[in-house]
């Protein structure tokens, strides 16, 4: 075998070692421990954004006036026989 | 069209739904009306509400947490015309028990019962304490509550209407409701809302010379004074049009009365005592 060879080997070794070292990285051997993290980031950021939403709702509440919130019911004087009637409860 | 009609709450209930299969949903609110009396009269001695009164100070539950939250949230709106610290000044009134008993045999007090009593509501805990010498009545609030409450069941099956002894929601399309006045009936269409109708005219008693009625002012801790009869008046929810109703015929002054409707964009019809009928809150 000449040192040409040998170099060759050396070398398509070298290619293969990378390739199996990239293939074991990008297979994530820790996907575990990794997952729960982010998980837990996930569950937090949630929580957070819901309580963001319900500060938000409450800002509303308090600042926006109330006839905003809901239209003002339409009523008229008409002339039509009454289904049911009003009095003092 | 279904109707179903029942006694709660010491008055007459309707409830309408257009809808031709609703006997579950019907049961529902008025099962609900039973439900909520059970819990906040106060002539009931086992009721949340009379435990309370008792005790001055206890955790409850959410239905009783909410009204007193809404009660004292409308008493810092009407400033101090709505209260529901009027439980003392009821008794010495006399209306000391339910309705249909005070009329026979009512007994005045000497002096009428102070008012605006002290409250502290704890929402974190659900609690309430109560300043000593003062009671929770929520006679001027719980029928609208209520019926706000019915009408959410109601109208899972289309167009609703809860009338609680005058204290009326609707829903899901225009309703025709009759409104009393010295010149005849006045029909007002309502399109999704709410309206209540607050006064002397009903409820009331003599006792002596004294004519006694189930208002009070709590300014005078006494049964309103001031010319109006009756105020009937339109809001979102008929638990907003019951508070407003009660505020504004709580102005002695027919006038002012109808400038506040008008301030808040609130049709509102006024009868006075002399039979005069006033419209404000854009009515025309």
């Amino acid at each position: 075998m000449t040192r040409h060879i040998v170099r060759l080997y050396i070398a398509s070794a070298s290619v293969l070692g990378l390739f199996l070292a990239w293939a074991g990285i990008a297979a994530h051997p820790w996907p575990q421990t990794q997952s729960s993290a982010a998980g837990a980031q996930a569950q937090a950021l949630a929580q957070y954004q819901q309580r963001l939403q319900l500060d938000a709702a409450l800002v509303r509440k308090l600042t926006v006036p109330e006839s905003v919130q809901a239209p003002t019911p339409r009523v008229r004087i008409v002339t039509l026989p009454p289904l049911t009637t009003t009095r003092t409860s | 069209m279904v109707h179903r009609a029942f006694r709660a709450m010491g008055t007459d209930v309707e409830l309408f739904l257009d809808s031709t299969d609703a006997t579950t949903l019907l049961a529902e609110a008025e099962d609900e009306f039973h439900r909520v009396e059970s819990l906040l009269s106060r002539f009931r001695p086992a009721s949340e509400l009379s435990r309370l009164n008792r005790t001055r100070a206890m955790q409850v539950g959410p239905e009783l947490l909410e009204l007193a939250q809404l009660s004292l949230e409308a008493r810092d709106q009407s400033g101090g015309r709505f209260d529901p610290t009027v439980y003392d000044a009821l008794v010495a009134a006399g209306y000391d028990r339910s309705f249909e008993l005070v009329a026979a045999t009512a007994v005045v007090a000497a002096e009428p019962a102070r008012c605006s009593g002290h409250v502290t509501v704890d929402v974190a805990s659900s609690t309430i304490v109560l300043e000593s010498g003062f009671r929770l009545d929520f006679g001027g609030i719980a029928k609208g509550w209520t019926a706000d409450r019915a009408l959410a069941l109601l109208e899972r099956g289309g167009p609703a209407l809860v009338n609680a002894g005058g204290d009326i929601a609707s829903a899901g399309r225009a309703w025709p409701i009759g409104v009393e006045t010295p010149d005849g009936e006045i029909t007002l269409e309502l399109d999704g809302g709410a309206l209540a109708t607050s006064g002397r005219d009903r409820r009331r008693w003599r006792q002596g010379d004294a004519s006694q009625h189930h208002v009070i002012d709590p300014s005078t801790g006494k049964p309103a004074e001031g010319e109006l009869l009756r105020v009937t008046t339109v809001a979102r929810t008929a638990t907003e049009a019951e508070v407003l109703a009660k505020s504004l015929f709580l102005r002695a002054d027919a006038a002012a009365a109808a400038v506040e409707a008008d301030e808040r964009c609130a049709p509102t019809i006024l009868v006075t005592r002399d039979g005069r009928t006033l419209l404000a809150g854009g009515l025309a």
